[in-house]
């Protein structure tokens, strides 16, 4: 929930000191429930992609004059930089707080809470189906590479060679995880999946006081930054 | 000649300490056709990878033709050795059959004549050859399956490693495998093949290797492997001998007998078959 409400804030608020002050947030509720590892994990993978950024935007910014000095053919500018910092924080901010849900919230909790509280259950199977095969499609894609780089691949070359490479790498986790789908709705169907009955919950999950007004606190923040933002366009910091 | 050897070779994954492959020492000659069997999770696979450095060991060490594979990149070992995996749609992406096994000889830099030759022969070998234009998705599983073991055929590899080439295969499609492997076999290729199925693995390879939690608990001759002394250390890792072996060994026929000396040695205790 924590996470959620940082999701949104990260989202919506502009500039500097926000997107800072999230990631702050991110990183001590990551420390609370122990899942530093993991979110340092997210953080790794993330490398590679915010370094592009970062030298795509201080070298070929548009229309920036602001020279920092010259490397060759290439003018570094300040307001390149100072837009990929910025870019670079959010999209931080962003998906850090999108994995501490994960990494907090096993899903099948959160689907039979959500089912608990009234969402259909054709909502329950979107949502369910598609966050459980997020680990499964990191295991397809890896069992993919393996294959191809089996047959020769190149997945370390140069940059042109491995989007040349992309074609065997993304077409069969494409049609794999179509056929799954398919699969997996007529296993469901087989087991009177859209059966017109209300159903029995096996399970229920405690729910103390402390956590429902911890809950409803954050859920009227959320609400208040959404609203703070659409209507008054307050200048958030 | 020693074509592939492991020798203390541990691997253990990231995630979870279990020692997937656990102290293995192990010497397969040029040629041989080796078949690696044991219960699900025993770390026929994890071992498998380490020939063609998809895997780096834990501990110990892996020799590819000589050469320590610690010092050699994933596409240098692929010309060396061709690793079929078990899920053909984990590989398959062309728009035609005849695309999907160029794919290899193309990576390995293969000229255009010698790669028109590759892929005609594997195709050719796997039954595959009246279907080079055909999108593979429109083949059954168990011929996309061939596919996929032509798409590595086709590389020519002196090493040809097959990760359960016969499941979801009828009987034709498994004596095409079975065919393949005698091909390569003769060409002078080593073979090396993970399975589940018992009476192939009896009627196809030369040395039987059983692994059990990481490690090698037999290894031998299909007969040595399926003799009676060995059930203890199969049934240990949830494996049967074939019918043939368990009943042969009974009639006092050996663990590997044929048809003939079956149906000799019924006769000798029923008294001639009635339409004999
Ligand atoms: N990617 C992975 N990450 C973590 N553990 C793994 C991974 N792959 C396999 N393992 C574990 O390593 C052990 C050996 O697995 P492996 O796949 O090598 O067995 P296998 O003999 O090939 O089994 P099977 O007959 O089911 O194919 C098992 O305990 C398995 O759970
Ligand atoms: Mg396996």
């Amino acid at each position: 929930m924590i996470g959620l409400v940082e999701v949104a804030t990260a989202l919506l608020v502009g500039t500097w000191t926000g997107p800072l002050v999230v990631l702050l947030v991110v990183l001590a509720s990551a420390a609370g429930a122990q899942v530093l590892r993991g979110v340092g994990l997210v953080l790794l993978t993330m490398v590679p992609f915010l370094a592009s950024i970062v030298v795509i935007n201080t070298f070929l910014f548009p229309g920036a004059s602001d020279a920092i000095g010259r490397i060759g053919p290439l003018t570094p500018t300040w307001s390149g930089l100072s837009f990929a910092l910025q870019i670079s924080v959010r999209l931080l901010a962003f998906s850090l707080a999108l994995s501490l849900v994960f990494l907090t919230t096993p899903v099948d909790d959160l689907l039979t809470e959500l089912e608990r509280r009234g969402l259909g259950r054709r909502g329950v199977f979107v949502l369910g189906a598609g966050l459980r095969t997020i680990p499964r499609m990191a295991e397809r894609t890896r069992e993919i590479a393996d294959a191809q780089r089996a047959r020769g691949l190149d997945t370390e070359g140069r940059p042109w060679r491995r989007v040349r490479g992309l074609l065997p790498l993304v077409a069969p986790l494409v049609f794999g995880a179509l056929t799954e789908v398919e699969e997996h709705t007529l296993a469901l169907e087989a087991r009177a999946f859209s059966a017109p009955v209300r159903r029995t919950p096996l399970r229920t999950l405690p729910d103390r006081p402390g956590e429902r007004l911890l809950r409803w606190g954050l859920t009227a923040t959320l609400v208040a930054v959404l609203v703070g933002l659409a209507v008054a366009k307050v200048p958030v910091p | 000649m020693i074509e592939l050897s492991t020798e203390g070779l541990v691997h253990v994954y990231r995630e979870g300490s279990v020692r997937a492959v656990d102290e293995v020492d192990l010497h397969i000659k040029a040629g041989e056709r080796v078949a690696l069997i044991g219960q699900n999770g025993s770390g026929k696979s994890t071992l498998v990878r380490h020939f063609n450095g998809l895997l780096r060991p834990t501990d110990g060490r892996v020799v590819v033709e000589g050469a320590d594979a610690a010092g050699l990149a994933v596409a240098q070992l692929a010309r060396r050795v061709g690793l079929v995996f078990q899920d053909p749609d984990r590989q398959i992406f062309a728009g035609s059959v005849r695309a999907e096994v160029e794919f290899g000889p193309r990576n390995l830099g293969m000229t255009v004549a010698d790669r028109r030759a590759a892929v005609d022969d594997a195709l050719s070998a796997v039954g595959l050859a009246g279907d080079t234009d055909t999108n593979p998705y429109d083949l059954g599983y168990s011929r996309r399956k061939l596919l996929a073991l032509a798409s590595v055929l086709a590389m020519r590899t002196p090493v040809l490693v097959l990760d359960e080439p016969t499941t979801g295969q009828d009987l034709r499609g498994v004596e095409l495998v079975q065919r393949v492997i005698e091909e390569a076999h003769s060409a002078g290729r080593t073979v090396l093949a993970i399975s589940h199925d018992m009476r192939f693995v009896a009627e196809t390879f030369d040395r039987v290797i059983v692994m059990r939690t990481g490690r090698v608990v037999l290894d031998g001759t299909p007969a040595d492997v399926f003799a009676e002394r060995s059930w203890p250390a199969l049934r240990s890792t949830f494996l049967e001998p074939p019918l043939a072996a368990s009943v042969g060994a009974r009639l006092g026929l050996g663990s590997t007998p044929t048809d003939g000396a079956f149906v000799s040695a019924l006769r000798r205790v029923d008294g001639p078959a009635p339409d004999a």
